[in-house]
């Protein structure tokens, strides 16, 4: 298999590929890096510009993997790759969440897990993880279920929340075309976040961990608003949960450091044999 | 506009679904039945409506228009139509600037490749990888030229 990095995971959220090749190296999966690969391009906001740019440059990608599996951990990476590997029939592309969770299976990985982590969770799966519907085949279009049972995994609890299914704010191109609007979109998913008093947000896309990591110092510095809330990609929790050094994580890099989250992170409970 | 969409959007009922499925509209002035059906009427987007730049694409709307008709789809290719009339919109050149450049949206700083190495991973994001970059650099300019420096 290949995995394919796409620019928010090479070059910002690095940790997030570090902890999907412990996970998988542990699981006894064979994946390399798609050497070479580029910008995936991201789907929305390519396609509004040049929709033969975003098929091009979508199947040059595609061809670097040489007809091996493509395993992404960005929901808009995994949109442009299926969405047009589905049209030219070239390519097999999975998301590392629904591959988990299809091909592996909750009760497989729980054999898996060293360390518990009972953690209260607020789940964001991120709009193009599940819609539209007519490519993402694999769960509902309304309320999916596959990320709450994959925290399950490690003894984690998804704590349903104001907004739950609401957007991060940061895809379309508005982060970077219309931050204020993103902004204020962040603040009604955050505000529904803080009354359900989690320790982290659990996301399976680097751009919305980008909007709600980044996106909270923003709010802090524009508005003064101090959320706090430390934000983890799936992979790095099921990397810890597997024995993984919370430090290998890149965790502590993220804009939002909370040590109260890292210090049960590395505590967790053990697994007994 | 493109036949299909055309043909599709002759269906709309009027419910408002949509316009109640957006998250964005709860936050901002998007419309987005009001820019579909203006679009509709005129058989081109309006110009002056930047509100369409407010779209996060989260297809709500078009998973619940209970008549089938693709509006985040057709939102997008209205996009692109008022691109090629006037431009990207001021802060998206940048980006658009840095996949012409870095063949990345999101390129790498000194300190995000250090943190790579920090973390024992390798470089090899087309944006480090010469050949690889050069191929990406040309295609996107093959179909941007006119819309990034």
């Amino acid at each position: 298999m290949k995995f394919f990095p796409g620019c928010m995971i090479h070059n910002r959220y690095p940790g997030i590929e570090k902890a999907l090749y412990y996970v998988f190296e542990k699981l006894g999966i064979d994946i390399s890096p798609l050497e070479g690969s580029s910008c995936c391009p991201a789907p929305s906001i390519t396609r509004s510009v040049s929709s033969e740019l975003w098929e091009e440059l979508a199947q040059r990608n595609l061809k670097l993997a040489d007809g091996e599996t493509v395993i992404t951990a960005c929901n808009g990476c995994f949109t442009t790759l299926l969405e047009v590997s589905e049209k030219s029939g070239t390519g097999d592309v999975r998301h590392v969440a629904e591959f988990f969770y299809t091909e592996i299976g909750v009760e497989e990985l729980k054999r898996y897990v060293e360390k518990r982590l009972p953690l209260k969770l607020a789940i964001h799966y991120g709009c193009h993880f599940f819609r539209p519907s007519k490519h993402k085949k694999f769960t509902s279009p309304e309320r999916p279920k596959m990320l709450d049972e994959l925290v399950e995994v490690f003894g984690a609890e998804s704590v349903d929340y104001r907004y739950k299914f609401m957007c991060c704010g940061g895809g379309g191109g508005v982060r970077a075309g219309a931050t204020e609007v993103s902004h204020d979109l962040l603040r009604r998913k955050m505000d529904g976040i803080v009354e359900a008093d989690v320790d982290a947000i659990a996301v399976i896309c680097p751009l919305c961990m980008n909007q709600f990591d980044n996106g909270q110092k923003e709010l802090s510095e524009l508005v003064g608003e101090d959320y706090g809330i430390p934000v983890i990609h799936y992979v790095q929790l099921l990397a810890i949960a597997m024995g993984m050094d919370v430090e290998d994580t890149g965790l502590e890099r993220h804009a939002i450091v909370s040590h109260s989250f890292i210090e049960k992170l590395v505590k967790g409970e053990k697994v007994e044999d | 506009m493109n036949e299909e969409y055309l043909r599709k959007l002759n269906t709309c009922i009027q419910c408002g679904t949509c316009i109640g499925s957006c998250f964005s509209g709860k936050v901002t002035a998007l419309n987005t039945r009001k820019i579909l059906m203006e679009y509709l009427a005129k058989g081109k987007p309006v110009k002056e409506d930047d509100t369409i730049w407010f779209c996060v694409t989260c297809y709500a709307c078009q998973e619940r228009c209970p008549r089938g008709i693709p509006l985040t789809d057709i939102l997008i290719e209205a996009r692109k139509e008022l691109v090629k009339e006037k431009g990207l919109p001021g802060r998206l050149k940048n980006a658009f600037g840095f996949l012409a450049e870095y063949s990345a949206l999101v390129p790498a700083r000194d300190e995000h490749a250090k943190l790579r190495e920090e973390l024992g991973l390798p470089l090899y994001h087309s944006q480090f990888v010469d050949g690889a970059r050069d191929e990406v650099v040309e295609i996107v300019r093959k179909h941007l030229g006119g819309v990034v420096r």
